[in-house]
């Protein structure tokens, strides 16, 4: 074997001339079946993160042609990654973006990845599911919007992303309704779990080993976790069971075709309204991939960006968009924390950053004065994440910043992942500057309600509560972070006032689908990546379902379909 | 740490009270003059069968104090020895193994006072040592727990050397009485009484797989073999156990032996299998001075050994000696 020194993920792509990435083997390749662009494929698929990896997979294996596009590059962990926190902000997407609004969002290594395997590459792999109540928040709970699915089919999803990820998880989850165990079982508890379990006992209120899509025990050539920390950095052993390792290899298996450095700027839809096929930029050049059906996973951001750039003399506002709500109800997450020192050495950052989680506020509504729910989990931030928190939190810089770096092995941290609530306010529009591939970059505008504010204040009132019960001194807390990115493509029950239904199918262009974070219409208390799977299994089935049944072609939704689906079947 | 002190002294001093106990007990009466006079009159076998099976005994023990010393020197490493009492499983299970090699080659019948004495400590050390990793468990967040039962000491682990101890133990009481009518122990049928106790050492080492298995996934196959495979001979070991002593024709148990020396087999193929899961981890055998302790414990299986060599020992006892 011979060893290409020229082989830069980032600059030539990888996935070529019939063969891909072997994640599993270093220098090895998969055999990948190929298309040519001209020659139209049943789908092609933008974004192979959580929504479109999972689904490339899925509908691959249903016996689907399958181009799966993405902007970012096709890594192999294991020769790729170091341990090196500078090194692995290549993972992230850090185009050209603007923010704005009361809070702007801070863009980048928190929210969002650029890469075959999407933000799962460098995500924290905390795997959870929505409350059920959460699916149906409007009517039971009095907020938000109302989920097009109900909860039972949701759990079944769940159980099929918790198996296809091996999830590692405890053996009774102390909330919800019962699920069934998880595959692997719960890795060992790291000091600062410990903190956090002794918080809560301290306090009455239940705690749990996270459920984390990391390996507890070997699978396949996957090595179980080594337990380095470097999880949000990229995962250098496979252990990490993101897309790129998991759904993937199995989507090329099945007959995908993955396309890395391939940035869709443009879905075409001819004068009947159909979607025709995507143009993406390649190797220095555009070109025009061909396809029956197109589905944008792009994330909360790139993916209302691809359907407001897609704007045509008949579609003046994006594609998609009769209802107007392409990029509206965009939602973060609150990431607060409270931080504080222990007398013990704790070293964080052995392990997992997530390895212990607390439920309890999710599922109690007595005692709130807020809408939704929060979990908060302990913590593990690397350190250089670690100094950047403490000089833009509080300020600290210069030989305070390395006096206090000094107590780095003691810090022990509670962060929450809260809901916030849907505002059509807060949203992703086109700015008038373009990127370099000559696209308009997206400007993100978002404000915090007055809701969102209680919910943080109560949860850093609870969490200081902890920490001080754990035993922790010099307790400060950390007040404006925020995470996850969902809304902007909104499903629902009715087309004027979402943008796809519960099968992720665009209400305006029956060809063109959405499948990522984007469709949520409320976010919950808890991150959001498993259900984003759950859905884009539930799609692909249900696809595959009307695809049976002929109905995945035609050229309007309430239309009598005409024609027959002879070419899907 | 202070309470950590006090264990230690209080285990130390229990430790040795035992341990001088044993030695201080007068020497079994050395009675080699007297001639075996009532051996022809007696029916039923020779002693040599009973010292043939208490060597067997030994050296079943000293598989067991060997599987104990490898595990208990890796896993307290990987505790860093963090409590100096942990120290004490290596020396005891190295001083078992020396006895049980020097039981082995000792053809002599009776019982041996330092062999005595060290198999008493190897017990001791098993229930001390059961007290220590209980209370490692509980005094964990979360107590009584999976996560402390995967994670925290192995309640299970130092039972290997409390019954490396005992089935010692039984190995000279087996030598003592070999020219009694009956070999016995504590006035109970020897073969019986160790065949009973082996079946219970095979129903908890199968315990404590399945629950490191269970930790695993069971994410390969066979890794339900050590958790299916003994208890079944447990179950054969307790049938022979509660035989009809009058039945000559029910004491050969040819299935019984046979299955001993399937999980005896089995112990060894063990250690191959946790090789391979060694290999598994990141860097595989490159990488062995971390993946040794991040991986499956290369020493643990053998312990079916040496039960089934008790198991062995017992049976071939009881095929000697109709009543033993
Ligand atoms: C640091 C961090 C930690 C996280 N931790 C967790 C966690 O512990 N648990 C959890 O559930 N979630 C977590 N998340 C969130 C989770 O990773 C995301 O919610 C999820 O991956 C989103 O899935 P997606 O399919 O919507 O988008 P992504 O997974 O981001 O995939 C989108 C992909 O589309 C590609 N793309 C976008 N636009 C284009 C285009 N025009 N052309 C071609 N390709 C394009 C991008 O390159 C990207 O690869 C974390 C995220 C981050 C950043
Ligand atoms: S701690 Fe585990 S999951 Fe995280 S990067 Fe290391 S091996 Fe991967």
């Amino acid at each position: 074997m011979f060893v290409d020194i020229s082989d830069d993920p980032q600059a030539t792509p990888r996935a070529m001339a019939g063969r891909a990435p072997d994640v599993f083997r270093p220098g090895g390749w998969v055999p990948m079946r190929c298309h040519r662009d001209d020659e139209p494929v049943d789908f092609v698929i933008v974004g192979t993160g959580a929504g479109g990896g999972t689904l490339a997979c899925k509908l691959a294996e249903y016996g689907f042609s399958v181009v799966a596009l993405d902007a970012g590059p096709y890594f192999r962990p294991l020769e790729d990654f170091a341990s090196d926190e500078a090194e692995q902000t290549k993972l992230y997407w850090t185009d050209d973006r603007i923010t704005d609004g009361a809070n702007p969002l801070q863009l980048g290594s928190n929210n969002s990845g650029k890469a075959v395997g999407g933000s799962t590459v460098h995500f924290a792999m905390v795997s959870l599911r929505l409350r059920p109540e959460w699916f149906k928040s409007r009517t039971l709970l009095g907020y938000g919007a109302d989920w097009p699915i109900d909860w039972r089919e949701m759990w079944t999803y769940y159980e099929e992303v918790e198996q296809a990820l091996k999830i590692s998880g405890p053996i009774t989850y102390p909330w919800g309704p019962k699920r069934p165990r998880y595959p692997y079982r719960a890795h060992p508890l790291n000091a600062a779990a410990r903190v956090l379990a002794r918080g809560c006992e301290a306090l009455g209120i239940s705690w749990t080993e996270t459920p984390l899509a990391t390996l507890s025990a070997p699978r396949g050539l996957a090595h179980p976790c080594v337990y380095r920390g470097f999880c949000v950095a990229g995962c250098s052993t496979n252990a990490k069971q993101s897309a790129l390792v998991t759904w993937i290899p199995r989507a090329l298996a099945a007959g995908a075709e993955i396309r890395d450095l391939a940035m869709a700027g443009r879905i075409e839809v001819d004068d009947d309204d159909r979607v025709t096929g995507v143009h993406y930029h390649r190797e220095g050049r555009w070109r025009f991939q061909r396809a029956r059906n197109v589905v944008v996973a792009g994330y909360a951001i790139e993916t209302p960006r691809l359907l407001l750039n897609s704007a045509t003399d008949r579609h003046r506002d994006g594609l998609a968009n009769s209802s107007g709500l392409v990029g509206k109800y965009l939602m973060t997450q609150s990431n607060q924390a409270v931080w504080g020192l222990m007398d013990d050495e704790i070293r964080s950052y052995k392990g997992p950053p997530s390895l212990a989680i607390t439920e309890h506020w999710n599922y109690e509504d007595n005692g709130k004065d807020f809408f939704g729910g929060y979990a908060y989990m302990s913590q593990g931030p690397l350190p250089q994440l670690w100094a950047n928190t403490l000089a833009q939190a509080r300020g600290l810089w210069g030989a305070r910043l390395v006096e206090e770096m000094t107590n780095y092995n003691h810090v022990a941290g509670l962060k929450i992942v809260g809901e916030m609530l849907p505002q059509e306010r807060n949203c992703v529009t086109l700015a008038d500057e373009v990127d370099q591939y000559g696209l308009r970059i997206p400007r993100v505008t978002y404000s915090w309600c007055d809701n969102d504010r209680r919910l943080i204040d109560h949860s850093l009132a609870f969490m200081t509560r902890a920490l001080q019960a754990a035993g922790a001194k010099d307790i400060w807390a950390q007040e404006d972070d925020t995470c996850h990115l969902n809304g902007t493509a909104r499903m629902g029950d009715d087309p004027r006032s979402s943008v796809v239904d519960a099968d992720c199918r665009s209400w305006d262009i029956p060809n063109l689908w959405i499948c990522d974070g984007s469709v949520f219409p409320t976010v919950g208390g808890v991150n959001p990546s498993l259900t984003i799977q759950a859905i884009a299994c539930r799609t692909a089935d249900r696809i595959h379902a009307m695809a049976r049944r002929g109905e995945l072609t035609g050229s309007s939704r309430r239309a009598a379909q005409t024609r027959t689906a002879s070419q899907m079947a | 740490m202070s309470n950590d002190t006090d264990w230690l002294v209080g285990a130390g001093l229990a430790l040795s009270a035992i341990a001088a106990t044993a030695m201080l007990q007068p020497s079994p009466p050395r009675r080699l003059e007297r001639k075996p006079a009532s051996l022809p009159s007696r029916p039923g076998p020779h002693p040599r069968a009973s010292v043939r099976a208490a060597r067997r005994l030994n050296r079943a023990a000293g598989m067991l104090a060997a599987s104990v010393l490898a595990d208990s020197s890796v896993e307290h490493y990987r505790g860093s020895f963090k409590n100096k009492a942990m120290y004490t499983p290596l020396a005891v299970s190295a001083l078992t193994l020396a006895m049980s090699a020097h039981g082995t080659a000792d053809r002599r019948p009776w019982a041996h006072r330092l062999r005595d004495g060290s198999y008493l400590l190897a017990a001791a050390t098993g229930l001390i040592g059961t007290g220590f990793h209980v209370y490692n468990v509980t005094r964990k967040v979360g107590g009584f727990s999976w996560q402390n039962l995967f994670y925290g000491a192995p309640l299970g682990a130092p039972m290997a050397i409390l019954l490396s101890g005992l089935l010692g133990f039984c190995s000279e009481r087996v030598r003592d009485t070999s020219r009694a009518q009956r070999p016995h122990v504590f006035g109970l049928p020897a073969a019986r009484t160790i065949a009973a106790v082996t079946a219970a050492g095979l129903l908890g080492t199968s315990g404590e797989a399945g629950l490191l298995h269970f930790r695993g996934a069971f994410h390969n196959p066979f890794m339900a073999v050590p958790v299916t495979l003994p208890p079944v001979g447990a179950a054969l070991l307790f049938k022979a156990a509660a035989r009809d002593p009058g039945d000559d024709k029910t004491r050969r148990h040819p299935l019984t032996r046979a299955w001993m020396w399937l999980l005896a087999a089995m112990g060894f193929a063990g250690v191959g299998f946790h090789a391979y899961g060694v290999s598994r981890n990141m860097g595989g055998w490159r990488n062995w001075s971390q993946n040794i302790l991040a991986g499956p414990p290369l020493p643990a299986p053998p312990s079916f050994t040496g039960l089934a060599l008790a198991g062995l020992a017992a049976l071939g006892l009881m095929r000697e000696h109709p009543d033993a």
